[in-house]
């Protein structure tokens, strides 16, 4: 009874132990070649990690279900230093072969296991034509899909050439635009042959007018592919991205690789094994990809004003650590750049920190990743900054401007206007107070950073409404203009033409003419006194003042008398000496016509005359 | 029937002013929205409609001046010195069209030096080009009836300060009148022989006979105005600064 109870605790911890392995995970999975030919079998297999039943496989519609299910079992136990890992699968297995072209989906199998149901993974099988009939017999043994590559037991001599393997450069496009993304790769196909490795020689074009973005080189796998007819195991040797740096043709120069191949020799010693097994060399061949031309095209034109080279599709988000600070307290803003496209040579977009702002230099963090659709993940930039000054500012949104290739246009992101409003620190405000009572704040002059265009007229806008203009400069209306008003003019010149005579200021010639007239006169009397001639003589400088008198008074002739004289020379303020002269001159010589006196007396009135003349001329009469 | 047909024109001219106003707006929102070139689109469309209905106003030249910053800023220079040059011709006195023509004009690359235009003679053609022509016309009359009145007060009074007052302002209303009919008379020349032109082409190498095997005697660059003396064929010779030559007349487009 003790040792039944034994065991049954003992069996109780076995399976105990294999419940506890099996609720780890259940890992049910289905396993079949990715390319199949028309009409050779293949393998199909489900897995699982636990002891299962109840095993569904769903319906094979598209291919032929030669044998299986067959089932089998693996499990593995080991210690490693005390520690037990063990494991299980169960494995069902199907043969099956394609019937038709095409791809195929191959559903779920369902299976229970733990008390629950679990369901595998579909399976996508292309499944692609014969080769041609034109392909030698060999092409019936290329047949049987494997992931190895076939060998081949046909003369070596024949299966080494350009059909039978050859390095295609694939490019996923060859017209786009600059900046936009190419994966290029050298795709090895082969068919008959078995490479066993490559040798570091190999010559990669330069790559010129690109910018070259390696992907990360994963695993060599092959995968079968129909190809001109034929199908030919292939698989990639190189893979890079590539972003054109200019537009127009660019050619990429041919690639270089360098296989060794195993081939079978007719091998001269023969034994048995060599029969056998056949007998192998190595040889080196020089594979060359082809070049190709990339048609780049320009980025069309509209350029937005803050464009700087982005190509792709991006995003933009801005964060603001702060809005409301204190002064010498940092603001930071935060941008990130998400997306994919030519993010590395995404320039750094500057914020445009107002006056008063300590700005420092953006920190930029790149989190990329490179896959074969293009570069994509994010870029984040932090701007830091400490504001000097109390105030609202507003700082200008950050804006990127990129090309997208999807929709073929410019795209502009923006930032939002962020408002800050920065109070006066407590540490500098009485600091500051007090230097300010002291110091009168430093004046600053407004200076002009920078040129450009003043903005576009927005004031209100109507059509002009078309109004035929009455006057026009040289028609015959515009000189009507001048000749009506001119004509009025004239008409009225001779209306009034009598007063404009009497108006015409005869007194202010006269009295223009007066020194004039009267220095003749006395020219003439200087004459009549070398002479003798005295009559003429006193004639002569008596005409000489009265008329001189007349003309600078704007007295008439008649009116001439001594007495009325003196009085409208007293009228004008004239010194009374001056006025007796004036008496004694026109007295002498109206005297002295008639009287006899000497050439003395003559020569003095004549000085006097002259002298009174002078003096007269420079009063203001 | 009439008074119908009237109704429906008069409603007719409405809709299509309160359209063009639409328009205008609208070029207005793309261009602060930064798309230029389409802004520049509905501009330029605006003034051909106008110009369709022969209403080249002083009114268009805001347009003009718009359309003139839309072209800045999609690069294309000589459009929009051209554009900014019929901005001025329509209304001188906008000052921000005379801003931004100068602006432009520093972004060319001739640099013209012309020694025959002694300061006096820049300094008239600046004083003629700050009006229009129809003030100046305007100008002209105005001053002619004053010098008249200064004339006929002149021989009609007694009284000598109202006689002075009208001889000396006579005289000056007379000068006046002279020389804003001079200004009036150069700018209707300008705009009827509209001589003056802008390089629209990239570079124009300018030769010294009428045909493409001529000597070539000088380089110009887009966006300098130069001006158009004769016309032969597809060809024209234009002078710009101290130099003359000819080149072909879908180099440039006259203002």
């Amino acid at each position: 009874m003790k040792l039944r109870q034994y065991i049954f605790t003992l069996a109780l911890c076995i399976t105990h132990c294999v419940f506890c392995m099996a609720d780890d995970e259940v890992d049910f999975r289905a396993n079949a070649p990715k390319q199949v030919v028309v009409g050779s079998p293949f393998q199909l297999t489900y897995t699982i990690n636990t002891q299962a039943r109840d095993f569904r496989a769903p319906e094979f519609v598209d291919f032929d279900h030669l044998a299986g299910p067959y089932t089998s079992q693996s499990s593995s136990t080991s210690f490693v230093n005390g520690h037990r890992t063990s494991s299980f699968t169960l494995t069902y297995t199907f043969t099956l072969v394609g019937m038709k072209e095409g791809t195929f989906t191959i559903g779920p199998a369902t299976i229970k296991a733990n008390g629950s149901q679990h369901t595998s993974n579909g399976v996508r099988i292309t499944v692609l034509p014969p080769d041609e009939p034109v392909a030698s017999s060999q092409s019936q043994q290329q047949q049987r899909p494997s992931s190895r590559p076939q060998q081949s037991y046909e003369n070596p001599d024949n299966n080494v050439s350009r059909e039978n393997i050859f390095i295609r450069t694939v490019v996923n496009k060859t017209r786009v635009h600059e900046q936009e993304a190419i994966l290029l790769s050298y795709k090895l196909y082969f068919a008959g042959v078995d490479v066993a490795q490559f040798t570091n020689n190999t010559k990669l074009p330069e790559f010129a007018g690109f910018l070259k973005q390696e992907l990360d080189q994963e695993e060599i796998q092959t995968e079968l592919e129909h190809y001109n007819g034929r199908n030919y195991q292939t698989a990639t040797l190189y893979r890079t991205l590539l972003y054109p740096q200019h537009s127009g043709d660019i050619k990429i120069d041919p690639a270089q690789f360098e296989a060794v191949l195993r081939v079978q020799t007719r091998a001269q010693v023969r034994s048995i094994f060599d029969d056998f097994f056949g007998s192998y060399a190595n040889v080196q061949k020089m594979l060359t990809a082809p070049g190709v031309t990339i048609h780049v095209e320009e980025l069309p034109t509209g350029k937005p004003s803050d464009y700087n080279g982005g190509v792709g599709t991006f995003s933009l988000n801005s964060s603001i650590s702060s809005q409301e600070v204190k002064t010498n307290e940092a603001i930071t803003i935060r941008l990130e750049i998400k997306g994919s496209g030519n993010m590395k040579l995404l320039k750094t977009p500057a914020v445009d920190w107002p006056e008063g702002f300590e700005a420092y230099d953006p920190k930029v963090t790149n989190k990329f990743k490179t896959s074969t659709s293009g570069v994509s993940g994010t870029k984040t930039i932090e701007y830091l900054a400490i504001p000097r000054a109390a105030g609202q500012y507003a700082i200008p949104p950050v804006t990127l401007s990129y090309f997208d290739i999807q929709e073929g246009k410019y795209v502009r992101l923006s930032s939002p206007e962020y408002t800050l409003n920065i109070l006066r620190g407590t540490e500098d405000a009485d600091a500051s107070t007090v230097v300010q009572q002291f110091n009168q704040p430093t004046k600053e002059d407004i200076t002009q950073f920078g040129t450009d265009i003043r903005y576009i007229s927005v004031v209100p806008w109507q059509m002009p409404v078309v109004t035929k203009q009455m006057v026009a400069f040289g028609t015959p209306l515009f000189y009507m203009l001048y000749v009506i008003p001119l004509l009025i003019a004239i008409v009225l010149f001779i209306v009034f033409r009598k007063q404009i005579r009497e108006n015409a200021d005869i007194n202010r010639v006269r009295y223009k003419k007066a020194n004039k007239i009267a220095q003749k006169r006395l020219k003439t009397a200087k004459a009549y006194l070398t002479t003798g001639a005295k009559e003429h003589f006193y004639e002569e400088i008596e005409r000489a003042a009265r008329s001189y008198l007349s003309d600078r008074l704007s007295i008439a002739m008649a009116d001439m008398s001594k007495d009325n004289i003196a009085e409208i020379l007293r009228k004008k303020n004239i010194d009374n000496e001056l006025i007796s002269e004036v008496d004694k001159v026109l007295s002498t010589a109206e005297f002295a016509r008639y009287a006899p006196s000497s050439d003395t007396q003559m020569q003095q009135i004549f000085e006097q005359t002259a002298n009174l003349i002078d003096k007269l001329e420079n009063q203001k009469l | 029937m009439k008074h119908v047909l009237y109704i429906c024109i008069a409603v007719a001219a409405c809709l299509s002013s309160v359209a063009s106003a639409a328009t205008m707006e609208q070029g207005n929102s793309l261009y602060a929205n930064g798309e230029y070139t389409q802004a520049a689109e509905i501009y330029a469309h605006i003034i051909d409609s106008a110009a369709e209905q022969g209403a080249l106003t002083r009114q268009m030249a805001p347009v003009y001046y718009n359309l003139g910053n839309s072209y800045f800023r999609c690069q294309e220079l000589s459009q929009a010195i051209l554009a900014y040059e019929r901005c001025l011709r329509l209304d001188p006195r906008m000052k921000d069209a005379r801003y931004n023509l100068q602006f432009a004009q520093t972004q060319i690359i001739d640099n013209i030096a012309d020694t025959r235009n002694f300061f006096l003679r820049t300094w008239v053609t600046n004083l003629r080009n700050a009006l229009s022509e129809s003030i100046w016309m305007w100008m002209s009359i105005g001053m002619f009836s004053i010098f008249l009145i200064g004339a006929v007060l002149f021989a009609l009074t007694r009284e000598t300060w109202l006689r002075k007052t009208a001889f000396y302002l006579g005289l000056l209303a007379l000068v006046i009148s002279i020389s804003a009919f001079c200004n009036a008379t150069s700018l209707h020349h300008r705009d009827t022989l509209r001589a003056e032109a802008i390089i629209t082409q990239g570079i124009v190498n300018a030769k010294a006979s009428p045909d493409r095997s001529g000597t070539e005697l000088f380089t110009m660059h887009e966006g300098t105005k130069v001006t158009i003396r004769e016309c032969l064929g597809e060809w024209c010779n234009v002078q710009v600064g101290n130099n003359e030559g000819w080149i072909k007349l879908n180099c440039l487009e006259r203002i």
